[in-house]
């Protein structure tokens, strides 16, 4: 028995004006199955879903195919109507007659959207109905770090019902966090008091981690502490290991009274009882590190505060001053209206040391001349650099980082702190190139994206969306070594076979396993070598 | 597993010139694996064929089938209708597959459309590289499991041959490790290199009758 | 079977193509009429029976599109893309037929003229091309 598939076309409200309709549906009404064709001025509003569902319901129809606009937008809408009308959402092929054939084309193009139709006809008679699956999710999280970020995020998580554990590497939480104290005014310690009192938050010191198993709603992570190894269960990791500080200075030229890091700088500012009060500060960033958010706020602040609170004479070497953070420009501004000395090169200083004094010279590039200029401080350039704990943790999770190490975005403006792996997210330093706005808005990003996906202790899925087929799969193992989300393993099935098995809840359904088969045995609803296949026969 | 490589295009094509129905018969095993001649490549190279006879003007008809191992006789006689509809069979399958084939069809021309190279396994996706040499008298407890047969270019049983470049190369083939470097590193991982000291006797290549039989003692 | 009909057949990944197509038409971008755009999830996903079943269909060209280098939404899709195209370019010599009817174009998913650029180029080839 033919499968019944009935056919729907839509004018979009009469935007649609080069098809002929009339010769159009005469045309889709002889092709093989198809037993009904509709006309319609508006199948996305209520009135023309409300004619589908019975059009369905009364020709007992098994798939339907809409050539309407571009699946982009009502795919999923469609789909929820023929859930409606009692038929699985998922048997529904759109055939986009209006982007890609009408608004795309001069004259009549009745032939295109009769043949789109005809592709669409092919494929949705193989299509398959898909369930819905819950699956249970383990809903705690570990967020590995201590500073800044790690700590609010486990704060945030806490306000919005979920548990977090807080494993941190050093014997205390709040390391590090002195530079962004000074330049940000929040007080570490509050916010160390405010994780402790937390009975939502689990907090581990001195603790790394040894080893990671599983996936999304299912990681399994040895740790191991000062006692001995523990095992625990959580449903996402959060990274927030952070970066690290290094001086961009030659080794010879040593730290001491006179090169200082901006941390160190910080702490002058911030004494009471400082010696001598230097007269003479020099700053230098951006050479050698283009990324460089953190070090121009650092700077600029660190520079106003130095001329507000000694009235010292304050010169700042620099190749480019960015000012893309929030209140940058303004802080810019302000420094340069206070008296602070800005020159432009465009090569590194030369720095040396001269009995006890700092010397800099550069080439200022609006004077063309060398300038020299002797300090008694000098505010050293830092390169702003991944941490080891990120590498590591990286590898553990068998994720990937961009070319400086830090953390890689699965999408930079779209999922921009989420892995290529679900379920991982990052935040923070080990993301690279941040000021603390950005580090806000991650955080917050990271709690939604969490509890969007844990909350409930269950994640809706597309159940055996793709499946590798135990029949055929002769465990080769390529899907497993190809898959770029990580969420195929081998597993065990009745006999004691071991095939590959593809998790619901970690795949993101791109097909590179279902093309890469060298058994074809892996099944991807929906886009099925036939059901591609019979698209192209169609033309 | 067995390694093989789909033969040159041009000399498929010269093996079906004076047929109009031929075909083309898969193995889901050892070919399938290393991408020579598992279903996919059956309907790529069904494709090639047909696109190319259409060029020529002169058309074939190209069947496709496949059997999870061709050589059983129980999984090829599955396709038993599919061979007698043909005038010819290109197998994808490693030359024992072919003959398989060849012995249960016995009137119809049954063609090799892939080399069996060697018995190997992959050293990186895409890259499958020989292990063993099927010599019938293996000694790879005494090697560290470094076969020397086919992985040293000299087939030394008693290396290295002293020619051994920088970075442990092999003499004749620079961007080949050297199989004896090889063997020294793992017997010295295992604190066995007193083996190193032990000569052995050249290898009785009698040991494998052509064609091999091996009969299993129980039933 | 029918060889070279005049229609190319273009791989669309969802991602990029696919709504650089639609941006197209909503921008009246026009571009040949013979284009049959199949979505698929991710270039990754067109493999070389799909690229060799449209040339078997009768088709003219064939295009894989995908996103940019180092921007797949799903990380090593448009270079397997890339590579299964080089091959099935081999391929298609083997049995005389022009290489350069099958191609891969990456392209982000707001560059509408990046797309119709893609298909008046292959337009022109099909036509250039004696086979």
């Amino acid at each position: 028995m033919e499968t019944k598939i009935g056919v729907f076309l839509c004018n979009c409200g009469e935007a649609i004006k080069n098809i002929d309709f009339d010769a159009a549906v005469k045309e889709i009404a002889k092709f093989p199955g198809v037993t009904c064709v509709n006309l319609s001025s508006d199948l996305c509003l209520e009135e023309g879903k409300k004619k589908m569902i019975s059009c369905i319901r009364e020709e007992n129809l098994e798939r339907v195919v809409v050539a309407a606009c571009s699946p982009e937008f009502h795919e999923h809408a469609f789909g929820e109507v023929l859930e409606k009308a009692g038929l699985n959402g998922r048997l529904l092929s759109m055939a986009n007659i209006r982007e890609q054939c009408s608004w795309a084309h001069d004259g009549d193009v009745t032939g295109k959207a009769v043949e789109l139709v005809k592709m669409a006809v092919n494929r949705v008679r193989l299509l398959q109905p898909m369930e819905m699956k819950e699956l249970p999710v383990n809903n705690e999280v570990l967020v590995v770090g201590g500073g800044f970020s790690a700590i609010n995020t486990a704060l945030q998580l806490s306000r919005v019902g979920l548990r977090t554990t807080l494993l941190e590497k050093e014997a205390a939480l709040g390391t590090g966090t002195e530079e962004l104290e000074s330049l940000c005014g929040f007080d570490t310690s509050s916010m160390v008091s405010a994780v402790e009192a937390d009975k939502n938050i689990k907090v581990l010191t001195s603790a790394r981690v040894m080893e990671v198993d599983g996936k999304i709603g299912d990681f399994s992570v040895r740790i191991r502490q000062e006692g001995g190894e523990i095992l625990r269960k959580y449903g996402a990791i959060v990274l927030a290991t952070g970066h690290q500080t290094e001086l961009a200075l030659d080794c010879e030229l040593k730290l001491g009274l006179s090169i200082v890091s901006q941390e160190e700088f910080c702490r002058m500012l911030g004494n009471p009882s400082l010696e001598t009060e230097p007269k003479t500060i020099g700053f230098i960033f951006d050479f050698c590190d283009e990324n460089s958010r953190f070090p121009t706020l650092a700077t600029l602040n660190n520079a106003l505060a130095a001329k507000r609170r000694w009235g010292s004479e304050v010169y700042v070497f620099y190749k480019s001053v960015k000012v893309d953070s929030e209140g940058a420009e303004i802080l810019y501004q302000e420094a340069r209206d206070c008296g602070v000395v800005f020159l432009k090169s465009e090569v590194p200083p030369r720095i040396d040391v001269d009995n006890g004094q700092v010397k800099i010279k550069a080439k200022d590039v609006f004077l063309g001349e060398d300038i020299i200029l002797v300090c008694d401080v000098l505010v050293a350039e830092e390169l702003h650099l991944p941490t080891e704990e990120t590498a590591n943790l990286s590898s553990l999770l068998n994720i990937r980082r961009d070319s400086r190490g830090f953390c890689q975005e699965e999408n930079v403006h779209l999922y921009p702190v989420a892995s290529e792996k679900k379920g991982i997210f990052f935040v923070g330093g080990c993301r690279g190139d941040l000021d603390l706005g950005r580090v806000l808005t991650d955080i917050s990003s990271v709690v939604m994206n969490v509890y969007e996906l844990l909350s409930s202790g269950k994640i809706l899925v597309e159940a055996e969306k793709v499946e590798a087929d135990p029949q055929k799969c002769v465990a080769c193992l390529t899907c497993i070594r190809v898959c770029p989300h990580g969420a195929i393993q081998l597993v065990r099935i009745n006999g004691g076979k071991e095939v590959a098995g593809i998790s619901d809840l970690a795949c993101y359904a791109c097909g590179i396993c279902a093309a890469i088969c060298p058994a074809k045995a892996i099944n991807f609803q929906s886009y099925r070598d036939e059901e591609i296949l019979a698209q192209i026969e169609a033309i | 597993m067995i390694i093989a490589e789909r033969k040159p295009m041009e000399e498929i094509k010269q093996l079906i010139v004076p047929y109009r129905k031929v075909l083309v018969a898969g193995c889901g095993t050892c070919v399938a694996v290393c991408w020579a001649g598992g279903e996919k490549e059956v309907g790529i190279l069904a494709s090639q064929l047909r696109l190319a006879r259409s060029v020529e003007r002169n058309e074939i008809s190209i069947l496709e089938a496949t059997v999870e191992r061709q050589c059983e006789r129980e999984m090829v006689a599955e396709i038993k209708d599919k061979v007698a509809e043909a005038e010819a069979v290109i197998s994808l399958a490693c030359g024992s597959g072919v003959q398989t084939m060849a012995e249960m069809f016995e009137d119809k021309p049954v063609f090799p459309g892939v080399n069996t190279t060697f018995i190997g396994m992959p050293e990186r996706e895409g890259l499958w590289v020989e292990m063993c040499g099927a010599c019938g008298d293996c000694f790879l407890d005494r090697t560290g499991g470094v076969c020397p047969i086919v992985r040293c270019a000299k087939g030394l049983l008693n290396g290295p041959c002293g020619g051994t470049r920088k970075g442990g190369k092999c003499e004749i083939d620079p961007e080949k490790d050297c199989a004896w470097v090889l063997i020294y590193r793992r017997l010295e991982k295992q604190g066995r290199l007193d083996l190193m000291r032990n000569y052995y006797a050249p290898k009785n290549y009698r040991a494998v009758k052509r064609p091999g039989k091996v009969q299993a003692a129980k039933a | 079977m029918r060889i070279m009909n005049g229609h190319i057949v273009a791989f669309c990944c969802e991602h990029s193509a696919y709504p650089a197509a639609d941006s197209a038409g909503r921008l009246g971008l026009h571009y040949p009429e013979n284009v049959r755009v199949i979505r698929v999830p991710c270039a990754g996903r067109v493999d070389l029976i799909h690229i060799l079943k449209a040339f078997e269909n009768g088709a003219a060209a064939v295009l894989v599109m995908g996103c940019e280098d180092g921007a797949c939404h799903h990380i090593t899709g448009n270079t397997r893309a890339k590579e299964r195209v080089k091959y099935s370019e081999i391929l298609l010599k083997e049995v005389n037929i022009d290489g350069g009817r099958v191609r891969m174009f990456n392209l982000s998913p707001n560059a509408p003229h990046k797309f119709v650029r893609a298909v008046n180029e292959m337009t022109r080839i099909t036509k250039e091309s004696g086979r």
